[in-house]
Order: structure tokens, then C-alpha cells, then sequence
């Protein structure tokens, strides 16, 4: 027989059995498309975070006050209240390394902003003139705080796309007077969305005022947070070095915590990689589960059709040519509902791509139909050895 | 004429339980080309176990089976499967065509396995069917067919691939007398288009039709009338 042949005798006997290969594929569909669907939803959500972190600015560096355990995020609000740093310390570490471009310190309150009557509520935050720079902030109308602003402590604010949205709608606010929290400011500019999505902390939702204002205005002595930027990603860990060498001087290392986007980042994307595989690792489940259902068809397959096999032996068909014609049907079965899982976990992931960016990642689909091949051969081998030992005399006797 | 299948001293065990049971002992036969026989016996004669050694469905405990002069015994499964392709036309008595799939179709399963290409399948398929009057069904399943049309089907399948012996096991035992009588008229015609013939029947009724009647009993040939002479 030529190459063809088999794949024609499986075709045609599945064909007559329409309703039962349809059936026995549906574990192989299910299985497929659901770790299609979940590893989409995983990498979709590795994606989300990583552009987030990367709109904050991948070479920045945050130093806290307190111990800050990564593994233990919620002992960091108690260590902000007694914050140990000090302004100074933004000078000594400038001076102390060679690899930092920028850095300034920051404090941040809760807002209230009041504008012709309408009130709302946003983290306000004292900042340096290079916070914007650092953070890859940039103006999307009117200006940004200068060092005039700061120097002259200045009572102007620049408004995050949300709070300006919130009081202005779509009308410019630049030249507009609010109040925060009392006291009347400036609008001296609107920030360009960065556009964060419906998950985590809105990067958006802010106001940002000089760091001498908010110290005044929200009694503050010590900055809560030093903000810095590196040039490189080479030069995140000499300036790490530094920074630890300069305050150390001063400080205990529980005092302070230096944090970096790069390492909070692998952080969180190891967490969600974890997931995505662990995920897919339950998907796969169904999909051994969908394996076990081709070979208990294809057994029953076998023996219902014990006169057909003996019939083709007598007529000619060698061993050889029963295994494979079973094993091939094996492997039609979950390959093309691995092709229908793999269609139906695309269309649902791109369903799913109001609510959440998924991804449907080629390694997925990959592994999906590999995976269907692989179990239609694994769980196919048995019927088909049995059907092609099968004495044709018993074969042909059997009832 | 020549020798189309020969038996020489065959013999043939089976072991079940530890117990041997000699289902044929020492069993010379020659068929010849254009004969027509019949092998009768009653059941457990070990003429089943005769017919599946003509139709190379099975090997001898001991003894040679020549097919058209070459010796059988020393070939694998593989080699089996192509004599049975290439020599036997099997006709059953439960007609065993494949459901769900037209006459046609069922016509040229053996030529599938010969490795012959499509087209020239059909044609053949198309002409066998043609022989035994069923051109216009080709396309029935064998659901549609009444059980007499479904023997003809089953016999122009066993005719694709021209083979030395059409071996037919208790072809009317599943028919009405005159479906019956229809299908012994095939074999007949075929008999008298020089067709080599094995009826396989415990009926007299039917073993008539044939020129050679073989009995068996108890595993040996007890009768052998008719043998065509040289």
C-alpha cells in the first residue's frame, strides 16, 4: 500500500461513524483548548505586567524606608511612617556613585482635589524636578514641575490623565486653580496617559506637586521614597553597591530597602510563569484524560469489528496494514481535535481580549498538537497491535 | 491441466488444555485447474480446518501445501496475506461485506491491498459487478441489498484479482432456495468459464452441482468421486 491508502481506510471508517468520532475527539478538544486558553490567559497576563513595569521606567531605582520583604509586602506601610531618610542622603549618594543620571526624593498624602465644587481623592506627591524624567513621565498638555517650582516652593500641581479627567473631563485644565486639600494651586500641566489596564494600581491616577510644597503642606520632615534613574541596565547593580556604601554610613540595613523594577519585576513574572505552567499543567490532565477515551473507543472499535478485520486478512490486508490502519485512526482522531481545540482556544482567547491582553503563544500550540499526536500514537498502539494479531479463522467465526 | 493446489501427507493438531486434537491426519488432495468440488462432511469432520488450508488462512502441523507448484509452509505472515490476495477468492456464508459502505467499494477491498491504484480499482469493481448483474446497485450499502444480491456482491469480490481457486464456504446456507439456486447458476457459469471451484457444504442439494464430491470424516478424506483424470 502506498502512503495514502491507510489514511484514506481510516478516513472513510471514521466517516461512517460520525457521531462516535466526534464524541471520542471531544476529550482531545477540550483538553487542547483549554491549555490553549490558560497558558493564553498566563502569558497574556506575564505580558501586562512586564509592559507596566517597563512604562515606569526599567532603570529605576526606589530606595524605602524600612525592611521591605518582597515575600511580605504588607510590613512596608508601617516602615513609610517613620521613614529614616533623609534629603541629604539624595546628595551623598549622587556624589558617592558615578553611575546615576538622576535622583531626587518624593513624599506622597492622600489628596483631596476640589475643583468649582466637585471633590476627589488621589495620592498627591511631592516630588524633585527630575521625578518625570526618572519615570518616564511626559506632558501631554502645559508643562511639567521645574526647579524653579521646587526651589521656590511653588504652589502649582501637575495632574495624572485620571484625576484630570475626573474634574476637566476633556477641557484643558492647564491655567485652572484647584484646591488640594485647602490650599489653592495652580494647574501647571496634564500628563500623558500611560494607559494602564483594568488590573493593579492606576500609574495614571496622581498629582504631582513640588517636593518643598508637600512637605509643607502635609508636615512632612523626611522624604518617604528616593527616586533615582541609571543610564543602563549594567548599571543597576554598581549603583546598588553605592547606594548601600553611602547609607550604610548612617543607617542600619533594616532602615532602608533598596528596590529595583528589574528584580520586582522577575519577581512577579516567575510567580505568573509558575501559574501559566501549573495551568497548563491541569489543562494537560484533560487532555490524558481525552487520550484514555481514544484507546477505550478504539478498543471497542476493534472488537466490534472483529469480522472486518478477519475479512481483510483473508482478502489480503497483512498485519501490518491492520496496525496501521488503527493507528492511524488513532491518530486522525486526536490530531484533528487537537486542530479543533487548539481553533476553539484561539477563538476564545481572542474573545477574552477586552477583559485581559491574552496571548495564545506559539510554544502552547506547539506542545497542544505535538501533545494530541503524541497520545493518539500512545493510546492508539494498543487497539491496533490487538486488532493486527488477530487470527483471521477466529476473526471471521466471531459473532 | 495443471495442478492448481496440491496437499501431500497434510496434517493438522490443535492443543487445548494439554489435550491435542488431530482435526485432519495425513491428507493428500490435488486440485486441478477448472475443477469443480465439493467437500462435505459433518461438522468436526475437519473439513473447516481443510478449507482454511486451501485458503491459506492457516498452516499444517506437518505435510506440504503447494499453491500453482510453489511450497507454501516456509512462508511468513506477510507472504501469507499476499497468496491469499493473489489465489483465493473467499465467498462466506455471512457474505461479510463491510457495512456502510457501497458494493462498490466493498468489490475492491482486495484490490486495495494488491496495491492497485484507484482508478483502475473502479474500473475493475465496476466490471465484476457488471458480471454477476448488480451494475445498477454499485452504489447501494449492503443494507440495501437483499441477501441473495449481497452473495453476488461477495463473489465479484472474490473474482477481482482473478485468483486460482474461488473457496466458497456454505455460500447458500444464509439464502432462500431460490437466491440459492441463483448463486449455484453463478458458480456453474463460472465452472463452465474454466473457474477453478471449492464448495465447502454439508448439503447434498448443493454438492451435486459440482463435478467432484470430497467426503471427510473423523479428519480424513472417507470418498473422493469424480477426480478428473489426466
Amino acid at each position: 500500500m502506498n502512503m495514502f491508502e491507510p489514511i484514506r481506510l481510516a478516513l472513510r471508517s471514521l466517516r461512517t461513524n460520525k457521531v462516535r468520532s466526534l464524541l471520542t475527539m471531544l476529550g482531545i478538544i477540550i483538553g487542547v483548548s483549554s491549555v490553549i486558553l490558560l497558558v493564553s490567559i498566563g502569558s497574556g497576563l506575564q505580558d501586562y505586567i512586564t509592559t507596566q513595569f517597563q512604562s515606569l521606567g526599567a532603570n529605576t531605582i526606589y530606595i524605602m524606608p524600612g525592611k521591605i520583604d518582597l515575600k511580605n509586602v504588607s510590613s512596608a506601610g508601617q516602615s513609610m511612617m517613620t521613614s529614616k531618610l533623609e534629603t541629604a542622603d539624595v546628595n551623598n549618594i549622587l556624589h558617592g556613585s558615578s553611575v546615576i543620571t538622576d535622583i531626587g526624593p518624593a513624599v506622597a498624602a492622600s489628596g483631596l482635589l476640589t475643583y468649582k465644587g466637585k471633590t476627589i481623592s488621589t495620592e498627591t506627591a511631592g516630588i524633585w524636578e527630575n521625578y518625570f524624567t526618572i519615570t518616564n513621565f511626559e506632558a501631554a498638555s502645559g508643562d511639567i514641575i521645574r526647579q524653579s517650582d521646587v526651589e521656590r516652593s511653588r504652589k502649582v500641581v501637575v495632574l495624572g490623565d485620571k484625576p484630570a479627567a475626573d474634574l476637566f473631563g476633556d477641557a484643558d485644565p492647564v491655567g485652572q486653580s484647584i484646591d488640594i486639600s485647602g490650599v489653592r494651586y495652580l494647574v501647571k500641566g496634564r500628563l500623558a496617559a500611560k494607559g494602564s489596564g483594568a488590573m493593579g494600581s492606576n500609574v495614571d491616577d496622581h498629582a504631582f506637586i513640588p517636593y518643598t510644597t508637600a512637605l509643607r503642606q502635609f508636615s512632612f520632615t523626611n522624604p518617604q521614597m528616593i527616586v533615582l534613574k541609571v543610564a543602563n541596565q549594567n548599571d543597576i547593580a554598581p549603583a546598588i553597591e553605592d547606594i548601600n556604601h553611602v547609607m550604610l554610613r548612617r543607617l542600619k540595613d533594616t532602615d532602608f530597602t533598596v528596590l529595583q523594577q528589574t528584580e520586582l519585576l522577575n519577581t512577579i513574572t516567575q510567580f505568573l510563569g509558575v501559574i501559566t505552567v501549573a495551568l497548563g499543567g491541569i489543562a494537560a490532565i484533560s487532555l490524558l484524560v481525552g487520550g484514555i477515551g481514544i484507546m477505550n473507543i478504539m478498543l471497542v472499535s476493534v472488537t466490534e469489528r472483529t469480522r472486518e478485520i478477519g475479512l481483510r486478512k483473508a482478502v489480503g490486508a497483512t498485519s501490518r496494514d491492520i496496525l496501521f490502519q488503527f493507528l492511524i485512526e488513532a491518530i486522525i482522531l486526536s490530531l484533528t481535535g487537537g486542530i479543533i481545540g487548539i481553533s476553539i482556544g484561539a477563538l476564545g482567547s481572542l474573545a477574552l481580549r477586552s477583559v485581559i491582553k491574552t496571548a495564545v503563544t506559539l510554544w502552547s500550540v506547539g506542545l497542544a498538537a505535538g501533545f494530541s499526536t503524541v497520545i493518539g500514537i500512545i493510546f492508539g498502539v494498543a487497539p491496533a497491535v490487538r486488532a493486527s494479531q488477530l487470527d483471521p479463522i477466529e476473526a471471521l467465526r466471531y459473532e | 491441466m495443471t495442478d492448481i493446489l496440491r496437499l501431500a501427507g497434510v496434517s493438522r493438531e490443535y492443543k487445548m488444555d494439554g489435550v491435542t486434537f488431530q482435526a485432519l491426519r495425513d491428507v493428500s488432495l490435488t486440485i486441478k485447474q477448472g475443477e469443480f468440488i465439493a467437500i462435505m462432511g459433518p461438522s468436526g469432520s475437519g473439513k473447516s480446518t481443510l478449507m482454511h488450508l486451501i485458503g491459506c488462512l492457516d498452516r499444517p502441523s506437518s505435510g506440504k501445501i503447494f499453491i500453482e507448484g510453489k511450497d507454501i509452509i516456509g512462508a511468513n505472515d506477510r507472504e501469507l496475506a499476499e497468496i491469499r490476495n493473489t489465489h483465493i477468492g473467499f465467498v462466506f456464508q455471512q457474505f461479510n461485506l463491510l457495512r456502510k459502505t457501497s458494493a462498490l467499494a466493498n468489490v475492491e477491498l482486495p484490490l486495495i491491498y494488491a496495491k492497485i491504484a484507484s482508478r483502475a480499482r473502479r474500473e475493475r469493481a465496476i466490471e465484476m459487478l457488471k458480471e454477476v448483474g448488480l451494475a445498477e446497485k454499485m452504489s447501494n450499502f449492503p443494507s440495501q441489498l437483499s441477501g441473495g444480491q449481497q452473495q453476488r456482491v461477495a463473489i465479484a469480490r472474490a473474482l477481482i484479482t482473478n485468483p486460482s481457486i474461488i473457496l466458497a464456504d456454505e455460500p447458500t446456507g444464509n439464502l432462500d432456495s431460490k437466491s440459492g439456486k441463483d448463486i449455484m447458476d453463478i458458480f456453474e457459469n463460472l465452472h463452465a468459464h474454466g473457474r477453478t471451484i471449492v464448495l465447502v457444504t454439508h448439503d447434498e442439494n448443493v454438492a451435486k452441482h459440482a463435478k467432484r464430491i470430497i467426503r471427510i470424516a473423523d479428519g480424513e478424506i472417507m470418498n473422493d468421486k469424480g477426480k478428473m483424470k489426466l
